[in-house]
């Protein structure tokens, strides 16, 4: 199940990422609509990751290419927010939650340029909109893994782009957390923003999304969550896994447990 | 002006120039690659000396420059490429390019002025035999000048381009992300190591200078929170291991650059023991609100 939709924020054709002889991705082919909150999900080593870093132009394709709001990337790096994935970094880094959010302003700056006024402002507001505010100067090193991923995403909320790629933001968070991030997502799509999410919950992913990429190395099905989310086609992505998932999520309602216990 | 003066001038300002670069190297997990940089400029430096017949400076800090790129290429090509641990990559990279430094040294041996001792542990107690004069004028050895611009010019080069190392090494894909050319920005920090490993060269010698890279960085990365105050405090940590390493040198009379790394390695116990006495304290402070709301 593959839809294509016309005028897409995000066209990728025929794409394919090797890495030393084993292909990550192969031979991706889609189109995303504008302004929804869409999720890419597939098995560990299905190449999610992947295609985010091969829509930025951070790891080089093999073949194929890819269009974003119509244009090469280069073109429109500044409209385009990429969120890595919290563990890629070193958090024992010697800076405050402060530098880190700087950083997404720094990004739309030449080189030897200061911060001025309107930029504090923004990163001032990125860290409220996240909830961190209080927690500006706070070092790195000592933020729980929820206030790091919020630290991540205020650095992505103050390039003020409108198409944002996001790497398992909800990977290791609490709860409360996971919620803040739903309703910042929420609030960003009433924006016009696009978001593309990476995820791995089956469970959630009904209550996030509005469009559902299924990615297994090959594209098994891209398009809206009512359609794409079917058995079927989530067994054709994950393969036998499925079957033991879905059987403990059954196991679950019945005895009526909270799905996401943390 | 005293020949003590000189010395320790000299010795501050190598110092402080690579505690400025071993900064981002200890950061970006490449301390050893500052290691192999120091090591494998050696056949650059006897190239440059045998093309130009003399120890001037220019031609050294080139050929220097260029094998210190060639060896964090080579490396970069056998981790990417050839996919080799990182660590045998620097191992074999390095080692080779010295031991051919070596070999043209000792082949060449009789036409150069080039001495392995002086090579490996670095003569800075000579620094003050080599002044340079201007019209009759004594303006100091040719090594505080020397190490003084590269020292100047390395302090420009890191302000001008501080948020991009920055965040280069904080988050390099976060950086290619928003269009920063990554490399650009690693053989950049690495031409400036290769830079200042040469002109340490004759002070502290291949082998010293990484205690110099690594030690005040490493200190000063265990008390600051920030890069820039990191920086700054490492700075100051290699300058004040500097002037104790010379006279603790004096005092024995022993090897200046040896007492030097001593003093950065007894610095660096020192702030372990008062930073974990401290962690600690603050533990036992906070205790009672420990379950209080964040």
């Amino acid at each position: 199940m593959i839809k294509e939709i016309k005028e897409p924020v995000i066209e990728v054709h025929n794409l394919t990422v090797v890495y030393d002889r084993k292909p990550a991705i192969w031979n991706i082919d889609f189109t995303l609509p504008k302004g929804q909150i869409i999720g890419v999900m597939g098995p560990n080593g299905s190449g999610k990751s992947t295609l985010l870093k091969a829509i930025m132009g951070v790891v080089n394709a093999n073949t194929g290419w890819v269009k974003v709001a119509g244009e090469d990337i280069e073109g429109v790096r500044k409209r385009v927010s990429y969120v890595p994935q919290r563990q890629s970094v070193d958090w024992d880094f010697p800076a405050t939650v402060w530098d880190v959010v700087a950083m997404g302003r720094f990004a739309l700056k030449g080189v030897f340029k200061k911060l001025n006024a309107d930029d504090r402002s923004v990163i001032e507001e990125s860290l409220k909109k996240v909830n961190m505010y209080t927690f500006a100067n706070r070092q790195i090193s000592q933020l729980s893994g929820g206030q790091q991923q919020r630290a991540f995403l205020a650095r992505a909320l103050a390039q003020e782009a409108d198409i944002y790629l996001m790497d398992e933001p909800f990977a290791g968070v609490d709860a409360s957390t996971e919620e803040a991030i739903v309703q910042l997502l929420k609030q960003m799509k009433k924006e016009g923003k696009t978001l593309l999410v990476v995820h791995h919950d089956l469970h959630t992913a009904q209550n996030y999304f509005e469009w559902l990429v299924l990615l297994n190395t090959r594209l098994v099905a891209s398009g809206p969550l009512t359609e794409v989310f079917d058995t079927a086609l989530l067994e054709d992505t994950y393969g036998g896994t499925l079957t033991t998932l879905t059987k403990v999520a059954e196991l679950l309602d019945k005895n009526d447990m909270p799905m996401r216990h943390k | 002006m005293s020949s003590d003066f000189w010395i320790i001038l000299t010795a501050c300002l190598v110092a402080a120039l690579n505690a400025l670069l071993g900064s981002f190297l200890v950061l970006r997990r490449m301390a050893m690659i500052g290691d192999a940089i120091s090591h494998a400029v050696l056949p650059g430096i006897v190239i440059a000396y045998f093309l130009s017949q003399s120890r001037a400076t220019l031609p050294m800090l080139v050929g220097a420059a260029a094998t210190g790129l060639l060896v964090t290429a080579l490396i970069e090509f056998l981790n990417r490429k050839v996919k080799l641990q990182s660590d045998a990559s620097i191992g074999i990279s390095f080692t080779f390019l010295f031991a051919v430094g070596v070999i043209m040294i000792s082949y060449f041996g009789t036409n150069i002025d080039l001495d392995q001792e002086c090579v490996l542990y670095g003569e800075i107690a000579y620094v003050p035999m080599y002044n340079i004069a201007v019209g009759g004028m004594d303006l100091g050895p040719r090594q505080v000048w020397i190490v003084g611009s590269v020292l100047l010019f390395s302090i420009v080069s890191v302000i001008w381009g501080y948020n991009r190392l920055a965040v280069t090494t904080f988050d390099p894909e976060f950086a290619a992300s928003v269009g920063i050319n990554v490399v650009f920005w690693q053989f950049f920090l690495m031409g400036g190591v290769s830079l200042s490993t040469v002109v340490s060269f004759e002070s502290v010698g291949a082998v010293l200078v990484i205690a110099l890279l690594v030690g005040p960085a490493a200190t000063a990365y265990l008390i600051t929170n920030r890069l820039t105050p990191m920086i700054v405090m490492a700075i100051i940590a290699g300058v004040m291991a500097s002037v104790i390493g010379y006279y603790l040198a004096k005092y024995l009379n022993a090897s200046i650059a040896g007492a030097i790394s001593v003093v950065i390695g007894i610095q660096f116990a020192i702030t372990i023991v008062i930073v974990s006495i401290r962690r600690r304290y603050n533990r036992l402070k906070y205790e009672p609100s420990q379950n209080a709301p964040v």
